[in-house]
């Protein structure tokens, strides 16, 4: 496969119509039964389904080269990769922030890519973002950052939005800063109110697209400890593109490698990070550490 | 027969017919109306101008009443008394009583006696008829708050007290408190060597400077009353225009395009022009202010519409993402994420811009809006004097002074506000959990340190959001966007 297309050449991407739901869920068993921490029976079906996912930027940079990935309820999976790798790409794809070339993406086997229609304002309620830079709402305060979305979206009433905010900001710790504005709190503490808004949705998935990468290193360790809190105890299925290998190897299912637009590798935690069998893999994990 | 009479004597003998013909006037008028006959009649009643600079007289301020009546034939007068309303005053007047007879002055003995509002003067020996009598009041004063004053009063003759006819009446400006200090100016030795300084005197005119601040008011009331009608239709039009510039559908941008570089590439003047001199060609007939209010809304809308689209474009895509990602449609994120914001990014620009259609309500002055401008260059034609425009000056100033300075304030806050500076929330108190061991990030629970909403939540999420800049950036947020 040539690295650079030619314009147009998306168009010209071919790939074979989305698998039947029972299908793919049997070969999904069967393919990542081994590559994961994470227990499933036989019979359960992935929450999000990706089948030859292309992405062409501009009609000419391809950013993602046939992406398969099945993600099962309750589990984490890590996305790990040098930059322009395309795993933030992919995660936004997941949500529809970015439109697919080609492929097909399945939440819960229903199908919000290519002709489908979708309602994508819908299908976002259920799939929590986590951005790096945060994206609070400077205007609001952290309270009202967790509150927006339920009362806006989920035309939840006024005071049980509050009573949930009150319960998500407990929960990453941050009630006292309750009445805080975005730009009075700390990077770290941003991105945990951000957590909080995500989670105070109630999502099916939760994306987190390198959630620590602007954080100093200080303030790192409190998000991470929210994010295995919710990993852990919360049950929230998460896809997690970060370089926290730590992070990576102690709370992910299963870690996912790639470079180039294309899966190198995946597997348990332990195994990519101690046996990788790709070189590429070895490689950027020997540079990481 | 009398228009015979008249025509004929009053030509042929001059001014003995005159007197004459004023004698069968006389007569005649006794026919007609024997009771109303005046043996004594008032022929004028005229009252100094006091006015500085003017012709009128002012009420509460010193004059001379000066007071003529012809002794009727066969009358012989002793004593006249005048009386004016009751706050009139001839207390501390002098008075001069001249009698004359045809062109001869009579030396006649009077004494007179002024208390309040009437004034007596008793002749020693009467006053022969057919003579002149004329009172010659100094010093005394109409009422303060001005009007047509009728001089009134009695006589004695010989068949006794007589009704006095009334003079024509008097007309006296009330003498308000802007009147006084006017006269206290003119009174004052600095004033005096103030204006006669060439500069002082023709730029800063202390009692000018005075009545044009009165006469100029409505003109500014009228400047105020424009631009604060309009900028409301300008902020909306302006809206509405800056959602066209960056909608997505191609002929509404056109159209915002066109609008927006059509109006902000010529001049007001001409846009005041032609609407003014265009519309009327048409059969279109609106009133001068109300037009003047269409103009300047048209014309800040472009403006403003510039302002907003660049404080839209301003919000980072990520604000975008994160309304997205929550599930917002297009609108929710609009309303309750990028307007709160672009409201208090664009306060500081809109505020310059309203302070630029203030002072461009001027342009009106040239098609005959009786704004400030006209008011000061009338009174600046009246009076040759340029303080009238300098008081327009002051006038301008009072507002865009105070704006310059709340555009700054806003400015500093919001930039502090970005830093994450500026005082914190009481809650905070509480917090200081969060620096023990000096983690910032440690997973601290303050339960019981919670606030409950501010009472700024009362407040409509717009009104607070415009509010917002001005006030500890905590205070107010958007909880109505969150509603």
């Amino acid at each position: 496969m040539p690295s650079k297309h030619k314009l147009g050449a998306a168009a010209s991407i071919e790939v074979p119509p989305a698998l039947p739901a029972d299908e793919a869920a049997r070969l999904a068993f069967e393919h990542d039964r081994a590559l994961t921490r994470h227990h499933f029976e036989e019979g359960e079906h992935p929450v999000v389904r990706i089948e030859h996912l292309n992405k062409t930027f501009d009609g000419a940079t391809q950013v993602l080269r046939d992406v398969n990935l099945d993600v099962w309820p309750g589990e984490v999976v890590v996305v790990l990769g040098p930059s322009g790798s395309g795993k933030s790409t992919m995660l936004r794809c997941i949500n529809l922030l970015e439109k697919p070339t080609a492929g097909h993406i399945l939440i819960e086997d229903k199908e919000i890519t290519g002709s489908a229609k979708t309602d994508v304002n819908k299908l976002r309620q259920n799939l929590g973002m986590v951005f790096q830079s945060f994206n609070l709402f400077p205007h609001l305060t952290a309270k009202q950052n967790v509150m927006i979305g339920q009362t806006k979206v989920l035309k939840k009433d006024k005071a049980e939005a509050a009573r949930e905010a009150e319960r998500q900001l407990e929960a990453v710790g941050l009630l006292d800063r309750a009445d805080f504005k975005p730009a009075q709190l700390s990077g770290g503490q941003q991105q945990r109110v951000a957590i909080a808004r995500a989670v105070a949705m109630h999502p099916d998935v939760l994306l987190f697209d390198e959630p620590t990468s602007a954080l100093d290193p200080e303030l790192v360790r409190g998000v991470l400890d929210v994010m295995r809190d919710l990993a852990e105890n919360g049950g929230m299925t998460m896809i997690v593109v970060t370089h926290e290998m730590g992070f990576a190897r102690e709370v992910a299912d299963r870690v996912v490698f790639m470079e180039g637009g294309v899966v190198v590798e995946q597997g348990l935690p332990e195994k990519v990070f101690d046996h990788p069998e790709n070189a590429r893999t070895a490689e950027f994990l020997g540079s990481i550490d | 027969m009398h228009d015979k009479t008249k025509r004929g004597r009053g030509r042929l003998r001059g001014l003995a017919g005159a007197l004459v013909l004023a004698l069968a006037i006389a007569l005649a008028g006794a026919a007609a109306l024997p009771d109303e006959a005046f043996a004594l009649t008032t022929n004028k009643a005229t009252a100094r101008p006091n006015e500085d600079g003017g012709d009128g007289v002012i009420g509460g301020i010193a004059t001379r009443l000066t007071w003529e009546g012809t002794v009727a034939d066969g009358e012989e007068l002793s004593s006249i008394t005048l009386t004016l309303p009751d706050d009139a005053s001839f207390a501390d007047s002098t008075t001069r009583v001249t009698v004359l007879d045809g062109l001869n002055r009579i030396n006649q003995d009077s004494t007179v006696s002024a208390s309040g509002n009437s004034l007596t003067v008793d002749f020693a020996s009467p006053i022969p008829a057919d003579s002149l009598l004329r009172l010659e009041v100094e010093g005394m004063t109409f009422p303060s708050e001005g009007g047509d004053y009728v001089v009134s009063g009695s006589y004695v003759n010989d068949q006794g007290t007589q009704q006095l006819q009334d003079s024509p009446a008097i007309s006296v400006i009330a003498n308000t408190p802007l009147q006084q200090a006017v006269d206290w100016l003119d009174g004052q030795a600095w004033v005096a060597a103030w204006n006669a300084n060439p500069f002082l005197g023709m730029f800063f005119r202390p009692q000018l400077l005075l009545t044009s601040f009165a006469s100029l008011a409505p003109g500014w009331v009228l400047c105020l009353v424009i631009v604060l009608v309009a900028y409301p239709f300008a902020i909306l039009l302006g809206l509405v225009a800056a959602f066209m510039k960056i909608s997505r559908h191609r002929l509404l941008r056109a159209i915002a395009i066109v609008y927006i570089n059509i109006l902000r590439g010529t001049p007001l003047f001409l846009q005041i022009y032609i609407m003014f001199f265009g519309l009327p060609m048409v059969g279109v007939n609106i009133n001068n202010n109300v037009l003047g209010v269409i103009v300047m809304a048209i014309n800040s809308s472009a403006y403003l519409a510039e302002i907003f689209r660049a404080g839209i474009e301003s919000i980072p895509r990520g604000q975008y993402e994160a309304a997205a990602s929550l599930g917002m449609n297009h609108m929710q994120t609009m309303v309750s994420v990028i307007l709160p914001q672009t409201v208090r990014r664009v306060i500081p620009t809109v505020t310059s811009d309203f302070i630029t259609s203030y002072k461009d309500t001027s342009l009106l002055s040239s098609v005959g809006v009786m704004e400030l401008m006209m008011f000061s260059k009338n009174l600046t034609t009246v009076t040759g004097n340029i303080t009238p425009y300098m008081a327009a000056a002051i006038f301008y100033l009072i507002v865009t002074l105070p704006l310059i300075k709340v555009v700054g304030i806003v400015e500093k806050n919001l930039a502090r506000s970005e830093r994450g500076g500026g005082p914190r929330p009481k809650a905070q108190a509480a917090g200081r959990a969060s620096e023990q061991g000096g983690d910032d990030e440690g997973l601290e629970v303050a339960g019981s340190s919670h606030a409950e909403a501010s009472d700024a939540d009362e407040l409509p999420g717009a009104l607070r959001a415009l509010v917002a800049p001005f006030c500890a950036h905590n205070t107010f947020g958007g909880m109505a966007d969150a509603e």
